[in-house]
């Protein structure tokens, strides 16, 4: 189960995808994509709509073809190796797909077998997501949530060492959200790979080790989730004063830069909290309330996506149906 | 053979499949039951009532004399050759005249109830061929298997085997079936049909059961190349009334080789006989034959032509193709 080599587990060089629309024109969803996916641990993959997550992971998985470039998965190149790799890759693209006359357990069980895996298999699976007891209700039955949990079951059919999820919590419950982050948790801790495509950034800032940020088909940024936030802080000290334009004004002569917004302040360029309070003081002015904003994931991913949006063309974006 | 399995319980366990099948079996014993029916034995009142009728028929006064006439002049009558005795097998009415239905008679049967119970089956598994298919494509499960199973010309290749056995059980016991239960019933009324008639239904349900299964699988190649069941369903639709259309119009001698009905025929009966208007005759003959005979050789080289390029193109394309 568990994945031993020091290579990455995904490698794509040069990845390129053009689709061509029925009128003749082309779109590029991914251009010349270079990712690298390390063994072990959960890996967000990050992007704006339309900037080409799902049509990558369309063409690791063999589903489409790539128009050019290069991909490996576990070292071997794929898609000529799909056949050997796949018994180690679960994966489930965009929404759920399965045959809504058959029960989740025939669906399951299918599947199953096409893939030589014995039908115990889909009990525990089963279990795992929490769908036992469900499992012999028709798919076309099921409620979102129930659909996503048993897509879940289906990758963890083949015990994989790499496994794909492209927004997994969609349409999930509270608990079900909880549920299943707790389980992409774990299978990271326990070895398991786990490319986790989420636009929910607080998701892949919880669950994530490592993350690849992507705009328009291209890289923008990859590493540790707490390097990329620790080098790309934002910190922002939101202030509640009584006189908010003299505040201002003291605040702008100190050297920060202010933004009103609403009944507050928004101060920036502040090493430490108590650096406004001290320069508000000694100008006379008393602080009612204030609150430090540290950086985060989403912050980081905006202003990256932002700069990588305004450093292109607009042209290069995704065909409909892909992420 | 572990993926055969795997497609085989799919395609018995869809409901669209089961359906269409039961379709098929209703309309098999629907049409075994109207031959039985309309062939079903007079019973002794219908008899008397029809030997009432011809003898009151015989013993019209009209009828005597143009008798008499006929036994006179019996070329007047029916023309050069004929002879007195003829006149009576010709005038006088007989009691079959006055029943109501024929006897069953399996050699007719499997000439026109034989050959459209052979073109509804084929027409019901084209669909069970294309839903199979299609459904994959539609619930967009097909790309979820791809990623148990990403070897794609073995998974079309499965999923064809699946099709193609399936047709041909179904064709088989449903063809089979019906000529079974005919025959026993012909056996029963003491209508017990020759050798030669036998051999002719056993031929003709082989050939139509390899039809229904070429068909079953035809319709899901299409469907794999077009991915939608409809649009196998309007290709076929269009291909064979267009075709039909063109074959009509077209000013030339045996264009009728073209037509998907003539070949469907040719194979299923052992060659058919085409009309043609086009056919010229030479201005010197009494009598102009204008039809001409469409061999079975011909009909299995157009339908094995046909099944064989869908499946190519087919599986060719699936092979390379982007699974949404």
């Amino acid at each position: 189960m568990s994945t031993t080599t020091d290579h990455p587990v995904i490698e794509t060089s040069g990845l390129r995808k053009v689709y061509r629309t029925r009128m003749g024109r082309s779109i590029v969803a991914v251009d010349d994509l270079d990712l690298a996916v390390p063994a072990g641990g959960v890996h967000g993959f990050l992007g704006p709509n339309g900037s080409g997550k799902t049509t990558t992971i369309r063409l690791l998985l063999g589903l489409a073809r790539p128009t050019r470039g290069e991909m490996r998965l576990f070292g071997e190149p794929v898609p000529r190796a799909l056949p050997s790799v796949m018994q180690r890759v679960g994966a489930v693209v965009e929404e759920p797909k399965f045959v809504p006359t058959f029960t989740g357990r025939k669906n399951l069980q299918l599947l199953a077998g096409s893939a030589g895996i014995p039908y115990d298999a889909v009990d525990s699976a089963l279990v795992q997501v929490g769908l036992e007891g469900r499992d012999r209700e028709r798919y076309g039955g099921y409620s979102l949530g129930m659909r996503q949990r048993l897509a879940i079951a289906a990758t963890l059919l083949k015990s994989p060492d790499l496994l794909i999820l492209d927004e997994p919590t969609n349409g999930l419950d509270p608990a079900g959200i909880r549920d299943i982050r707790d389980m992409i948790r774990e299978l990271g801790e326990s070895g398991v790979t786990v490319l986790l495509s989420s636009h929910n950034l607080a998701e892949v800032q919880q669950v994530c080790h490592s993350v690849s940020i992507i705009g328009d088909g291209r890289l923008i940024a990859s590493g540790r989730v707490d390097d990329l936030v620790g080098d790309n802080t934002l910190s922002v000290v939101r202030v509640w004063v009584a006189d908010q334009a003299a505040a201002a004004r003291h605040l702008q002569d100190a050297g920060y830069r202010v933004t009103p917004d609403g009944d507050h302040l928004d101060v920036e360029g502040a090493a430490h909290p108590e650096d406004v309070t001290r320069a508000l003081a000694e100008r006379g002015v008393f602080v009612r309330g204030l609150t430090p904003v540290r950086g985060d994931l989403e912050s980081v991913f905006l202003e990256l996506t932002q700069d990588a949006t305004l450093g292109r063309e607009p042209a290069a974006s995704e065909a409909g149906g892909a992420a | 053979m572990r993926l055969l399995g795997v497609e085989l319980n799919r395609f018995r366990s869809r409901r669209a499949v089961v359906l269409l099948l039961l379709t098929a079996t209703l309309l098999t014993a629907l049409l075994a039951g109207t031959a039985l029916w309309d062939t079903r034995p007079v019973s002794a009142q219908e008899r008397a009532r029809a030997e009432a009728q011809a003898q009151l028929a015989a013993d019209d006064p009209q009828l005597k004399e143009d008798l008499a006439d006929c036994r006179e002049n019996p070329t007047d009558f029916f023309g050069p050759d004929t002879v007195a005795a003829q006149c009576d097998n010709f005038m006088v009415p007989r009691v079959e005249d006055y029943l109501s239905r024929a006897e069953l008679d399996l050699g007719r049967v499997v000439d026109v109830r034989g050959v459209v119970l052979i073109v509804i089956l084929t027409a019901l598994l084209i669909i069970v061929g294309a839903t199979f298919a299609g459904s994959d494509w539609q619930t967009g499960s097909m790309g979820n298997q791809l990623l148990f199973e990403p070897r794609r010309p073995r998974v079309w290749l499965m999923k064809g085997a699946a099709v193609l056995a399936g047709g041909l059980v179904a064709a088989g016991v449903l063809i089979g079936g019906f000529w079974v239960v005919l025959t026993l019933v012909a056996d029963a009324r003491g209508l017990a049909p020759s050798g030669d008639v036998l051999r002719d239904i056993r031929l003709t349900a082989l050939r139509g059961t390899l039809l229904v299964g070429g068909a079953a699988l035809g319709g899901y190649a299409l469907t794999m190349l077009l991915r939608r069941t409809i649009a196998t369903v309007a290709v076929l639709f269009a291909y064979a009334a267009a075709g039909e259309a063109l074959v009509v119009s077209l000013p030339m001698e045996r264009a009728g080789d073209w037509s998907l009905a003539n070949n469907v025929l040719a194979w299923v009966r052992d060659g058919t006989r085409v009309f043609d208007d086009d056919i010229r005759c030479a201005p010197s003959l009494d009598v102009c034959d204008q039809s001409y005979q469409l061999g079975i050789g011909h009909g299995a080289t157009y339908l094995g032509l046909l099944l064989l390029a869908t499946l190519v193109v087919s599986v060719l394309v699936f092979r390379r193709r982007d699974v949404p």
